[in-house]
């Protein structure tokens, strides 16, 4: 039963945004009919105690979808699905014509996700569940208008910062119990023998409820919510959102009602929440935030009361929050009702709608009176039942608090008075705006009947026994059975509700001098200001913290990674020890390395010619290339040579653009560049020297050295890594390759490439008879033309044998690029060849992952096919090597295409200075493609 | 021992050009930490065995540890990349490729230049906070 529930909810929520346009309002209708339904089948016939379902979710860590039905989560069911329905029926007159898919769905989806929440047995998915609250309120608050997005956006900062609270305790939870089914980590033996365990998570879902059930000092965004349509306020407050909090606190009352952390918090909270809000809501005007600051009220009294923590008082809380459900829902339908037919919800300008407005004026008074705790109604019943929990609860404070929920209770009759009193009797007022006249049936029977529910429960208050039973047994662990009636005999709490009447109706019958005296700022700041402020400061701080980074030179970023590197170092200093012995040994050649780096490095350093630093680099390159040869890494220092030469073509292309020389350094930026160089230096050296070569080969290593041919059919054991065994980091690899061709194509498109520097090409150039570039490249042409296809060639080979001999995709890949660097560099003009560059990136990509998908015919992505043709055999790796093959082809070709060509002529700037005299060139030479052909 | 000598070489003089001004130097002070690093990585599978992982001469006491290689080849492939993006860069500043912060006096140098880039470019930067930087040249 429980899944088939569960989905059918979600099937509604899902068909809401359909029916809400294709049907527009009408849509509330068969959206009520179904959570009806659906509502009576749970009220009905409750599926059976401790009925459970579950699929797997996240099996690893234990999550599951795990549904179980028990008294408390049936009541709640109750609740949300119908209120739902009553809410839901009552839009379908209350907005206007029209379509309405966003305000169906997202209601729907929030009965949904109450359901889930209240019907899961899952910690993870709890919390889950309980961030959707959190989203649907915020959207259907958020979407009402300009004017409700700073509200939204603050409710969404304390609901979700109570969220994170609850993840917290969730995660305490897991751990400490070592399981995510909620109803067993709650009968663990932890709650008792671990009292620092127990106090924590107490805290942390009691700050989490109280987010979300508004109450202090967190109660502000929901009379801030306020902006939200009625309908939405009314399944807010009534059963939805508010309730989650409740039902949170209800849920892990069986686990922490004996922990003192949870009892101080609840009852002190709960009880200060409840008296302010009651005051607050007397000083209110607009009806709208007068319920609201109601709720906030209402709340206090119940999580107070789940505080006391007895079955008795847990029971009370039940029932309490299912007559707050009725009353509350119809004193806002009502609210919208007079809105909706008068124009206002101020008191003040309200006054004598009643003789206009008969059947709304039952409803306000029905939901007012049970709201005040009068008899015969509901409320009267739960509030007995909650005043009995106390005077009875095993403190000796007992009666003391009863007494503080009594002065609550006085402020909530004075309010509910001044609600029926300032409305309803007497002549009509001029003020209203509208002319008032009775609503239709559509908008006042969802109203009616929960205010009639109300009266019923009120009656034949034994009916909800059972109910309250279960549930309170539920939420307790144990056996109880409530007793509720209109009369218990002459008791404390009746005498205690006696008394709320008195003084409650002599608030009421001095409205005049309690208005005034109430008409004025209670406290130096309101909730939203605080919340308001408290979000300002987060934002001064995040702007503060990001000031210190905020800079535009790159060396005050590029040295944290360093000065990190150096602390890593003195750490490990300290701690790291008993080294193996090295395994390493020296070899004549690495001594003349050694040489070559080193006067490299000393000479790129001190160099202040651009040409001189690039020459160097290239031969501290060179060097370093030797250096992986003579270390047994033939395929690398290919790799590296080849990479070396075409980064220098590169550089080439942009010298010409930038000055020749670099500027000289300031004397601190040198000393202080300098002294964290050679530190960082020797820690380098330091840690290669003490961390590597002290172990026998990997058995990564080893594994790939005996098993490749077998695996494979190739002999390059690198090779075969890069294609085979590890062939996904090769294509992340291409994919970054690729990005960078396009990164430098939008860059160059978004900027400008700096023109060639009209110093750049020697006097001897520009005056003598090589001053034109067609006969002056005739020499590296001719040789060009000789070795580019040559070069190709030889790349081709190079691609074909890399699966057994150095070479591969990738130092194929560079040849070829290296064979048209050479034919670009001989080349008298620029021709448009960016496009075949970025089809090069992109076929080789998606040849990989052809190649790769292909590979899922043998069971995974990127395996690679053998198979022998005619005694040869075949493998699916070069296909992919292929791939690769092309993509760095493009991307070089891009990368020289693009930073070698002429910028456009600027569209804002006077003309440009010609870049370089170039008298009539050999051939004629296409106009500057840049900007057409990136 | 040696190897470990190169390594600090190549790590400090990238350091030393990385925090440099010009990017073009700053980019061949990537090119000497990358150089650094693979090496490092190479160093990491042992440079006592040198023998190449080629040819089926599978003895894995000599030859040379292939894993660290490939991950090497990789490394030194991406960044080529990198140093490829940073030297394209190098090229699109304003008259050189200083990279200099734009100090309050720098800034009030830029913005009191003709040069029509620069004030569009300021005026991206800090539209808001200087309005009479709005005032572009009209060709």
């Amino acid at each position: 039963m429980l899944p088939v529930l569960l989905g059918l909810v979600v099937l509604l929520a899902l068909a809401a945004p359909l029916l809400g346009r294709v049907m527009g309002r009408e849509a509330g209708w068969p959206l009520a009919a179904g959570l009806a339904a659906l509502a009576a089948w749970v009220g009905l016939a409750p599926p059976p105690e401790g009925t459970t379902w579950s699929v797997p979710w996240i099996p690893g860590i234990d999550v599951a979808l795990r549904l179980r039905a028990d008294g408390l989560g049936v009541l709640f069911l109750v609740l949300v699905l119908g209120v739902g329905a009553l809410v839901l029926a009552y839009s379908a007159r209350y907005l206007a014509r029209g379509p309405h898919p966003g305000f169906y769905g997202l209601m729907t989806g929030f009965a949904a996700a109450m359901t889930l929440l209240v019907l899961t047995d899952d910690l993870i998915v709890l919390f889950v569940a309980w961030e959707m609250t959190t989203l649907c309120s915020f959207f259907l608050i958020s979407r009402t208008g300009p004017q409700a997005h700073a509200p939204a956006v603050r409710t969404l900062l304390v609901t979700v910062g109570g969220g994170l609270c609850l993840l917290g305790a969730v995660i305490a939870v897991a751990v400490r119990t070592g399981t995510t089914q909620l109803h067993a980590a709650l009968q663990h033996e932890a709650w008792q023998s671990d009292p620092a365990f127990a106090g924590a998570v107490a805290a942390l879902v009691a700050v989490a409820a109280f987010t979300k059930a508004a109450q202090f000092p967190f109660h502000a965004w929901l009379p801030d919510a306020m902006v939200a349509p009625t309908p939405v306020s009314a399944y807010l407050h009534a059963a939805a959102m508010v309730k989650a909090g409740i039902y949170l606190l209800l849920r892990f009352s069986a686990a922490l009602a004996d922990v003192p952390v949870w009892t101080v918090l609840l009852v002190g909270i709960g009880l200060l929440t409840s008296v302010m809000g009651a005051v607050f809501a007397l000083q209110r005007n607009d009806l709208k935030e007068l319920l609201a600051y109601s709720t906030v009220s209402q709340l206090g009294l119940i999580v107070a009361t789940i505080g006391i923590g007895t079955p008795e008082a847990l029971a009370a809380a039940s029932v309490h929050t299912l007559a707050h459900a009725l009353f509350k829902s119809a004193a806002f339908m009502v609210v919208g009702i007079l809105d909706h037919s008068t124009g206002t919800r101020d008191v003040r300008l309200l006054g004598g709608v009643g003789r206009a407005m008969p059947w709304t004026s039952v409803i306000l008074v029905l939901s007012a009176a049970s709201m005040a705790g009068l008899p015969p109604l509901a409320g009267f019943v739960s509030k007995e039942a909650i005043l009995a929990s106390f005077v009875e609860a095993p403190t000796p404070a007992g009666t003391a608090l009863a007494v503080v929920v009594a002065v609550g209770a006085v402020f909530t009759f004075a309010y509910c008075a001044r609600m029926v009193l300032r409305t309803l009797p007497g002549t009509a007022s001029a003020d209203i705006p509208r002319k008032p006249h009775e609503e239709g049936p559509g908008l006042l029977v969802p109203a009616l009947l929960p205010a009639l529910a109300g009266v019923v429960i009120g009656l034949a208050a034994w009916s909800l026994d059972d109910l309250a039973a279960t549930a309170a047994s539920a939420a307790a662990g144990e056996e109880t059975h409530p007793h509720l009636a209109l009369w218990h005999g002459l008791t404390v709490a009746l005498a205690l509700s006696m008394g709320v009447w008195v003084l409650g109706g002599l608030l009421a019958w001095k409205a005049a001098r309690v208005e005034r005296a109430l008409d004025r700022r209670l406290f130096p700041i309101t909730g939203v200001q605080a919340v308001a402020a408290w979000q300002r400061g987060t934002i001064a701080l995040g702007v503060r913290v990001g000031d210190l980074t905020r800079s535009d030179a790159p060396a005050r970023h590029l040295a944290v990674p360093f000065v990190g590197t150096v602390v890593i170092a003195a750490v490990a200093l300290g701690s790291v020890g008993g080294l193996g012995p090295s395994l390493t040994h020296v070899e004549g050649t690495d001594w003349l390395l050694l040489a070559v780096v080193a006067a490299g490095v000393a000479t790129v350093v001190r160099a202040r010619s651009r040409l001189g630093a690039v020459v160097t680099v290239g031969i501290v390159g060179f060097g370093v290339a030797l250096l992986f040869f003579t270390l047994g890494a033939a395929d690398v220092a290919l790799t590296q040579l080849l990479v070396e030469v075409l980064t220098v073509v590169v550089i080439v292309l942009l010298l010409r653009r930038l000055p020749r020389t670099f500027a000289r350094p300031s004397r601190g930026r040198a000393a202080g560049a300098g002294v964290l160089a050679v530190v960082t230096g020797l820690v380098a050296a330091a840690g290669t020297w003490a961390l590597t070569g002290r172990r026998e080969m990997s058995p990564a290593g080893r594994y790939f050295l005996e098993n490749v041919y077998a695996d494979t059919g190739g002999t390059n054991v690198v090779n075969t890594i890069l294609v085979d065994y590890r062939a996904l980091d090769t294509l992340g690899e291409l994919t970054v390759l690729g990005l960078t061709g396009l990164v430098i194509a939008v860059l160059l498109d978004a900027t400008r490439i700096l023109p060639t520097k009209e110093d750049a090409e020697p006097r001897l150039i520009r005056t003598g008879p090589l001053a034109d570039p067609g006969p002056n490249g005739v020499f590296t042409r001719a040789t060009s033309r000789l070795f580019a296809p040559v070069m190709v060639l030889v790349s081709l080979w190079f691609l074909l044998r890399g699966h057994n001999a150095p070479g591969g995709g990738f130092i194929a890949a560079l040849v070829a690029a290296s064979g048209f660097a050479l034919a670009y560099l001989a080349a008298a003009g620029d021709a448009d060849r960016s496009k075949v560059a970025f089809r090069l990136v992109g076929s080789g990509i998606g040849i990989a992952v052809l190649t790769g998908l292909a590979g899922l015919a043998d069971g995974s992505f990127l395996r690679p096919l053998h198979a022998d043709v005619l005694g040869v055999h075949l493998t699916s790796a070069v296909v992919f090597d292929v791939g690769v093959y092309l993509a760095v082809i493009g991307v070089v070709v891009a990368a020289l295409d693009l930073l070698g060509s002429e910028p456009p002529p600027r569209r804002t700037a006077p003309p440009p200075r010609p870049a370089a005299p170039r008298p009539a060139p050999a051939q004629p030479e296409p106009v500057a493609p840049g900007k057409e052909s990136a | 021992m040696i190897v470990a000598i190169i390594v600090g070489l190549l790590a400090a003089g990238g350091v030393y050009l990385v925090l440099q001004r010009e990017m073009l130097r700053i980019a061949l002070g990537f090119a000497l930490l990358s150089h650094a690093v693979n090496v490092l990585l190479v160093a990491a599978g042992g440079t006592g065995r040198r023998d190449q992982p080629l040819d089926g001469a599978v003895d894995p006491q000599t030859t040379a540890d292939p894993l660290p290689q490939a991950f090497v080849l990789t490394a030194i492939v991406i960044a080529f990349a990198i140093t490829v993006y940073m030297l394209a860069l190098s090229v699109v500043g304003r008259r050189d490729d200083d990279t200099r912060d734009l100090s309050d006096a720098a800034r009030s140098e830029v913005v009191a230049s003709d040069d029509p880039l620069d004030v569009a470019e300021i005026a991206r930067a800090y539209g808001a906070a200087a309005p009479e930087i709005h005032k572009e040249p009209t060709p």
